[in-house]
């Protein structure tokens, strides 16, 4: 559809569940009060490596007030897990990280919880810890998983130990056109594990219903997954299980992908809802959830680039360790992710990267918005200034020189469509004045690019029903958080069927009546529940017009639906409302049920024919560094991105400017450290430093139109992507004020003074 | 221990018993169900428990329910009249600042208790007021936005 055509897709319209939130309803899952309700909570080990030799229970079993108390032997010997299936619901025989679930309990208040957890008795036999994902490979580290095999692709002799997920990428011959180059630059990056921090703590809820089904409230993203394995690791068929989405509280992916990223909260609840015979509710409070649930991993990154003179790239190499954590969780995935994005999106003839996932003792990876990516990006995008400035040539100049153009191929992309990054580095070039600026002492400009996946992936469906007045009832399986429920969805629906974005309700997920879904991960809502509602609407529509049309004495096509109003085009006059058709439906079909399919299959062969539609984006901006104390302030930002055509344009931008926020905050200041013995240092929020208003510049956003993607009008997802470049795009900016290169995050004043004292600069 | 609290909430007298031991978000949320304000950080850092405390913002989940005795409180459950929403409320709406929604009842409270005395806010009277909130969603763009925008209606400005 031309843009002209478009009504109201790309406006700011009030959010659909606006008001709710801004007079404080309880809307969300931590609001919920389940009539009789037990106060469940979780023992958590004190070990980041040990088995278990015994539990013992009988003494929490008997404080007056405790309802159920169970441990891994109440549950069925069943392990969930995404890859390697590797992980029980509550630690069977050894825990692998502190804040491993070992046991759970049930009582009338919170308080007599507590109390009972501290009367059981475990007893660990401590075995030793490993931190570093590097190290834990090697021949001496301890094995956390004994009967989790190496990935197929590792020679069996290789001596590499705790290696869950291996990733290669091989393009042409990196070695022989390595030795070719003119310049070659070998770096090393590394990224520290940040958490997700959403500010609605993990809840999970759950009650048996008479018939014996089995309730379930989760604040997850993805409540079909959470279904599957909740039914999985008790033993219940799926029919016998009922997931209902509480609204969410913020997710960045931390309560993505299943069960996996809530450490299991759902599925020990139902535990503990069965043995108690009484409906359980759990709220993790905010420092067991930062040492318990799933995490933005950190990476060690080896890179080496060789260039020719002119600064054409000619080859790469480079060596990853991804730090999955205790158990696979998201991190075969995430890792090889960011082994592909350390190729980088630009010209890449011969390229070999080797990405490993690692086992370590620390809490488990998920996919926390843009998972790999950043990571990835850091190394990349400081690592092309640092070629740059060997080569003596402008950063912009060097990366424009490597621009991959419609029909090229780059690191994971066998054939792109069109390329827009060219274009957001013009723009984001103009907007920040690069080489036009007044710089003054201390102050550096910098620039990082970035791309991310689109497309492949799960499939999904979207239900529209017309009401008898003409209002529309939406069924995703995608939950609100922020997200496309509140502010795309109803857009698409209003401009296919001619009626205000007031009238139409998106119906919270419940795994009973919505459609599947993989979940509200990957930066996906707009493709797969955007294209499906799409489709849905017009699904309807063309229902109603074969209705209006017995009406209106006219031919289907030629009708339309303005105002409320089905109209024969050219004559206005011939019109019937959309209630009174909608409301005759009952003597025709019953009901206007539109339906649609975002078709993966149908998305990727497109992709064949034509190539890959990429979002790509660049960041600029200019900092002031302090030699005396090493902080770094941000004096302008600058975020320019091609999403294709903005559905929801305030929500686009909101959802570029708060990843970007992230990554800025784990640019300068998140991480969450541990000590040797993988114990976390940080857990609750007065450690735990996240950006606030007064370190964040104000983000100054471009949306990059004409270059259409393969979401519905041209769409494509914006949720992750500005969470590629700003670790890179910082840390080029103080290279540029100090010439000093800080290769490891975050760039907090420590270490960018360590940097520069080491450099003598300070 | 239990202790009898005499407040005003929103303009109502409330007298309720709690644990002494009890913090003004668990008196709200849990003993009065009042689920406007939100638990979080429980350290008060996060800043989405703040509530106006004889016309000052606070953390109400590091405050004593037992110091709400004799005190007028205001949450975001008493800002709205009727169907009218506060400008503060509507200007979050309006402007993109509700993402997720959950840090936004403290947003709110903090700055309606700014734009009460401050007619037309400076960018470091913003800061100063919102810097004990922490949004993870918007960046905070869009929440400095909706700040002018307040306080431009407020004023008769907009």
């Amino acid at each position: 559809m031309a843009k002209a055509e478009l009504k109201i897709i790309g406006s700011s319209p009030a959010r659909l569940g606006g008001v709710e939130r801004v007079v404080g309803k309880g809307v969300y899952g931590i609001d919920l009060m389940l009539k009789d309700q037990l106060h469940g909570a979780i023992l958590r080990s004190q070990y980041a490596h040990a088995k278990i030799v015994s539990i013992d229970t009988s003494e929490a079993k008997k404080i007056p007030g405790v309802h159920a108390v169970v441990t891994a032997e109440d549950a069925p010997n069943v392990r969930y897990g995404r890859s390697y299936i590797d992980r029980h619901i509550l630690a069977r025989g050894k825990v692998r990280f502190m804040g491993d679930p070992v046991a759970a309990v049930a009582a009338e208040s919170p308080a007599i919880a507590r109390q009972a957890l501290k009367k059981i008795k475990v007893v660990y036999e401590p075995l030793p810890v490993v931190i570093d994902p590097e190290e834990a490979t090697k021949a001496d580290a301890p094995v956390l998983h004994d009967d989790m095999p190496l990935p197929k692709t590792i020679p069996a002799d290789s001596g590499m130990k705790n290696v869950c997920g291996h990733a290669v990428v091989k393009v042409g011959d990196a070695e022989k056109a390595m030795a070719e180059a003119d310049v070659v630059v070998e770096e090393v990056y590394e990224t520290k594990m940040i958490h997700p921090q959403y500010l609605e703590p993990r809840i999970a809820a759950a009650q048996m219903e008479p018939n014996g089904r089995l309730t379930v409230w989760a604040n997850a993203q993805a409540p079909f997954p959470v279904r599957q394995e909740t039914a999985k690791t008790l033993g219940l068929p799926l029919n016998n299980v009922r997931v209902i989405s509480a609204g969410l509280g913020g997710g960045f992916g931390g309560k993505g992908s299943g069960i996996t990223s809530g450490a299991a909260v759902e599925p020990i609840c139902g535990l503990l809802a069965i043995k108690a015979k009484r409906p359980v509710m759990i709220v993790l409070d905010k420092a067991e959830e930062t040492i318990s649930t799933t995490i933005r991993a950190g990476a060690k990154m080896y890179i080496k680039t060789g260039v020719k003179k002119d600064g054409t790239i000619l080859a790469r190499t480079g060596k990853v360790f991804y730090d999955a954590g205790g158990y696979s969780g998201f991190g075969v995935q995430a890792g090889g992710r960011c082994t592909n994005m350390l190729g980088g999106w630009y010209l890449m003839p011969n390229c070999h990267i080797d990405g490993y996932s690692v086992y370590t003792n620390k809490q488990v990876c998920g996919p926390v918005r843009g998972p790999g990516g950043p990571q990835a990006a850091f190394a990349v995008e400081s690592h092309m200034d640092s070629i740059a400035a060997k080569l003596g040539m402008d950063p912009t100049e060097f990366r424009l020189k490597n621009m991959p153009k419609a029909g090229d191929k780059i690191v994971g992309v066998p054939k792109l469509r069109d390329v827009s990054l060219g274009e957001t580095i013009k723009i984001a070039k103009e907007k920040i004045g690069w080489g036009k600026v007044k710089l003054e002492k201390n102050q550096g400009i910098g620039i990082a690019t970035g791309s991310w996946i689109e497309s492949a992936g799960p499939g999904g469906g979207s239900i529209v029903k017309v009401n008898e007045d003409g209002s529309v009832t939406v069924h995703i399986g995608k939950i609100d958080m922020g997200t496309i429920p509140g502010f795309g969805i109803p857009l698409i629906v209003a401009e296919e069927l001619g009626i205000p974005v007031s009238d139409v309700t998106v119906v919270n997920v419940d795994t009973d009546a919505s459609p599947w879904d993989a979940g509200t991960v990957g930066s996906r809502g707009i493709l797969v529940s955007g294209g499906a509602t799409r489709l849905a609407a017009i699904d309807a529509r063309n229902q109603i017009f074969k209705m209006a049309a017995r009406k209106l004495e006219a031919s289907p096509d030629d009708l339309e639906i303005i105002d409320k109003q089905i109209r024969v085009k050219g004559t206005p006059t011939k019109s019937v409302p959309l209630a009174t058709v909608a409301t005759d439906a009952h003597n025709v079909i019953g009901e206007v049920i539109g339906r649609g399919y975002c078709d993966n299959l149908e998305l990727m062969a497109e992709e064949k024919a034509h190539g890959s539609s990429q979002p790509f984006t660049t960041h600029a901006c200019i900092v002031e560094v302090s030699p005396d104390t090493g902080n770094v302030k941000i004096l302008k930002y600058v975020a320019v991105h091609d999403i294709g055509q903005p559905i929801h344009r305030a929500a686009a931008e909101g959802q570029i400017e708060g990843a970007a926020a992230m990554s800025i905050g784990q640019a300068l200041c998140e991480q969450v450290v541990f000590d040797q013995d993988g114990r976390t240092m940080n857990p609750s929020f007065v450690d735990y430093l996240m950006p606030t208003i007064n370190m964040m510049p104000r983000i100054e956003t471009t949306l990059v139109e004409g270059f259409p993607g393969s979401g519905p009008y041209g769409a494509k997802g914006a949720g992750e992507i500005a969470c590629v470049p700003p670790m890179a795009c910082i840390a080029n900016a103080i290279f540029n004020a100090t010439g000093v290169r800080i290769n490891k995050l975050p760039l907090s004043p420590e270490n960018v003074l360590r940097g520069l004292k080491e450099a003598g600069k300070a | 221990m239990s202790v009898t609290i005499n407040t005003k909430i929103n303009g109502q007298s409330v007298t309720a018993v709690a644990e002494a031991s009890t913090s003004l978000l668990e008196f709200l949320r849990d003993t009065l169900e009042m689920k406007g304000s939100k638990l979080c950080c429980n350290t008060g850092e996060c800043g989405a428990c703040t509530v106006i405390y004889n016309g000052k913002p606070i953390n109400s989940c590091v405050t004593m329910a037992a110091d709400a005795n004799g005190a007028e409180i205001v949450t975001v459950e008493g800002l709205a009249d009727g169907n009218n929403l506060h400008p503060v409320q509507q200007a979050f709406i309006d402007t993109g600042a509700v993402q997720c929604g959950y840090c936004t009842p403290g947003f709110i409270m903090s700055v309606k208790a700014l734009l009460d005395h401050t007619k037309k806010p400076t960018p470091a009277d913003i800061e100063d007021a919102i810097s004990g909130n922490i949004c993870r969603c918007t960046g905070y763009n869009k929440i400095v936005d909706a700040i002018h925008l307040a306080a431009d209606r407020m004023a008769g400005r907009a």
